[in-house]
């Protein structure tokens, strides 16, 4: 395949699709820019710094045009009482799986905002940035005709969780592009479950791009689990910023689909804001997972705790490519950041790349990064006390991932990941009460 | 040599290797039913890996000699084959296993155990009747049950852990590791308690020790000094009280001449 093959496909994909699109002549204009940026930049290679363990001969491969629906098969639901439900079904809102919201919560669908006031829409919705880590966005841009809208009000707390589901029904192999956009006003609280589950038979590839921002003093507990089919792929692009003394907690947890990249870039702009990012994958057989991270320090006094584990067996490769900036006005920060992995064969790999650059002298900071197997000295005690190699790694690599998992901040959805992850150990109820 | 000769444990001119350095130089020692023996020895004689060796701890070679246990060649069985016959190794620093809670490995323990002896599982009920039983008698809190395993205990916490387990497990020989060294008085009676507690005529047990303030509580059958990686010496109780009065270093110096 040649370098520029997925891009032609792309141009192609877009002729025949843009004229259909909702949005009239401005949203025509700002998608044709989209793909004119993109063009002049080229989709991500090898060689760029923060691309290069990405496999993006198999992410080309998924063809660019729309992926056929299908028959949506029933998924399982998450064991959260109360949730009101925000549904998107091949990154369209789906209203017949969607809960009316709570009181302080508006949710818009994206679809019904283009047609209806396609100005109000090119204000809500941020066109990608030139970073190089943007490309995705760009193309998500260029496709841009659906996903979601949230906004909590200032000071709403609503009480139950919001669950965004993003379903793939694919039929046919293809891809799917999506707008998130959720924003809380000033000491808003909201907690956003948001969970992928492609269900459908084909190939699919699911690009997001997506804006967060938090008000003042605003807090976000956003619970992600990629729970994606065997078949399908995720690239999504979120761009994050916090005003003065918000809290923003992400929880991640990648164990599903063939390919999934992640990025992320959060601006700590307000004063002691803080932010929390949990992160954990686990690859077999031949999935990917890179997970990409920039946090910006802006302001003084600003927090920032990030750990993220891996665990890879088979040939399943994972990447943490981490980087925390710490900019002269951001006196009294601080920063850890930690990721750990766990290579299961001989044959997986896993790359960290944890990067500290700091640009004052007042701050706080901490990273590490360590790969490796199982401890010897571990798996020696509980064969000690009569447990076999096999049970003893599987215990093992169960404790790595439910010290993570025992962080999660909701009760049930906690002890549901916690008995997922220890499924294939006996006992289980015993093992769950642990953390 | 069977079981039925009550012979439990019977090494043999064992030559033991780590790192390319040779640690055990010939070791031999017989260890019956119904017996309690004491090794004693120095820093750096190869005390660790005696025990080490016999429970399977990698890393260790054997370059030559043989261990019998219970008519079986030790050598040649997986770690948690000799387990599940019943050996029992107290670790000398217990390894910490955060996100695996105690009462968990506790279980999983004794199942294994029961599963190769042909014994149904205990039913949860069961199980924590026995475990609140034992608890108690370790003087140790109900809520380290549901702690990771070692997980930020003290030290006398974890030795107490490790002769709670071993108190579980009822193994037929016990190794214990330096059980004695960092515990106060009032540990060192409990633990001494808890192994008197597994003194029976079915049973052997082997303390791996610097010092003999163990022996004071917990009496011997047969006292060795381990040295330069054999033992040097073999004798009853008063070798230990010599060995306090004397210190190591006189056997040293006889030894080498």
């Amino acid at each position: 395949m040649n370098a520029a093959a997925p891009l032609d496909r792309l141009t192609a994909a877009h002729a025949e699709l843009a004229p259909r699109l909702a949005g009239g002549p401005s949203w025509t204009r700002r998608r044709r820019q989209a793909l004119e940026r993109l063009l002049a930049r080229g989709l991500p290679e090898r060689r760029d710094e923060n691309w290069r363990y990405l496999d993006h001969a198999r992410l080309g491969a998924f063809s660019p045009g729309p992926a056929a629906a299908g028959d949506l098969p029933a998924w399982p639901a998450l064991p959260l009482p109360g949730t009101r439900r925000v549904t998107l079904v091949d990154g369209r809102y789906e209203p017949a799986l969607s809960d009316a919201p709570e009181t302080g919560v508006q949710v818009e669908d994206l679809a019904a905002l283009l047609s209806r006031d396609p100005e109000a829409a090119l204000a809500l919705l941020r066109a990608p940035g030139d970073d190089a880590d943007d490309r995705y966005a760009l193309v998500a841009d260029a496709f841009a005709a659906d996903g979601v809208l949230i906004r909590v009000a200032a000071g709403a707390a609503p009480a139950a969780p919001v669950c965004l589901t993003h379903l793939a029904s694919a039929a046919a192999p293809g891809t799917h592009h999506a707008r998130l956009s959720i924003a809380l006003g000033p000491g808003a609280k909201l907690t956003l479950v948001e969970r992928f589950s492609a269900a459908g038979p084909a190939a699919a590839l699911g690009n997001l791009a997506a804006e967060l921002s938090l008000g003042r003093g605003a807090t976000l507990v956003h619970v992600r689990l990629h729970e994606h089919g065997a078949a399908a792929a995720q690239v999504e692009t979120w761009v994050a910023r916090q005003e003065a003394g918000s809290r923003y907690e992400q929880y991640l947890f990648a164990t599903g689909g063939v390919i999934l990249r992640s990025n992320l870039r959060l601006a700590l702009a307000g004063e002691a804001a803080e932010c929390r990012l949990l992160g954990l994958f686990a690859v077999d057989g031949e999935r990917q997972a890179d997970l990409h991270t920039v946090v910006t320090h802006d302001a003084a006094a600003t927090r920032t705790e990030q750990e993220c584990r891996g665990i890879a067996r088979d040939r399943g490769r994972g990447a943490f490519n981490g980087r925390i900036v710490v900019r002269p006005a951001a006196r009294g920060a601080d920063a850890s950041q930690s990721s750990r992995n766990l290579l299961l064969s001989p044959l997986a790999e896993i790359n960290a790349r944890p990067q500290l650059e700091i640009h004052t002298d007042d701050v706080r900071c901490r990273h590490g990064a360590t790969v490796g197997s199982l401890d010897e000295a571990q798996l020696f005690y509980l064969r000690s006390r009569g447990l076999d190699a096999a049970a003893a790694g599987a215990l093992l690599t169960w404790a790595f991932c439910a010290d993570l998992i025992g962080r999660l901040p909701l009760p049930e959805l906690r002890a549901a990941m916690q008995a997922r992850f220890a499924a294939a150990l006996p006992d289980r109820a015993l093992l769950a009460g642990s953390a | 040599m069977s079981a039925a000769s009550g012979m439990i444990l019977d090494v043999r001119d064992l030559c033991v290797q780590a790192g390319g350095r040779r640690i055990l130089d010939g070791l031999s020692l017989e260890v019956r039913a119904g017996e309690v023996h004491a090794i004693m020895g120095p820093n750096g004689s190869g005390k660790s890996t005696l025990t080490g060796v016999l429970a399977g701890r990698p890393g260790l070679e054997v370059v030559s000699g043989r261990a019998t246990y219970l008519g079986r060649d030790l050598l040649a069985m997986a770690p948690e084959e000799r387990a599940r016959e019943g050996l029992f190794l107290a670790f000398q620093y217990p390894v910490e296993i955060p996100g695996v809670n105690n009462v968990y490995l506790l279980k999983a323990a004794l199942n294994a155990l029961r599963r190769h002896r042909g014994l149904p599982e205990l039913d949860a009920f069961e199980f924590l009747n026995l475990v609140r039983g034992r608890l108690a008698a370790m003087q140790m809190d109900e809520g380290l049950l549901n702690r990771g395993v070692n997980e930020g205990f003290s030290g006398g916490e974890k030795k107490r852990n490790e002769i709670l387990q071993m108190s579980l497990l009822e193994p037929t020989l016990a190794l214990l590791d330096e059980t004695d060294s960092g515990l106060d008085i009032d540990a060192l009676k409990v633990v001494a308690a808890g192994v008197n507690a597994q003194r029976g005529p079915g049973r052997a047990i082997v303390l791996v020790t610097h010092y003999q303030r163990l022996l004071e509580h917990v009496v011997p059958d047969r006292v060795h000094v381990l040295a330069g990686g054999r033992i040097v010496r073999s004798g009853g109780r008063e070798l230990a009280l010599e060995l306090e009065r004397r210190g190591y270093d006189w056997l040293r110096a006889e030894t080498a001449a």
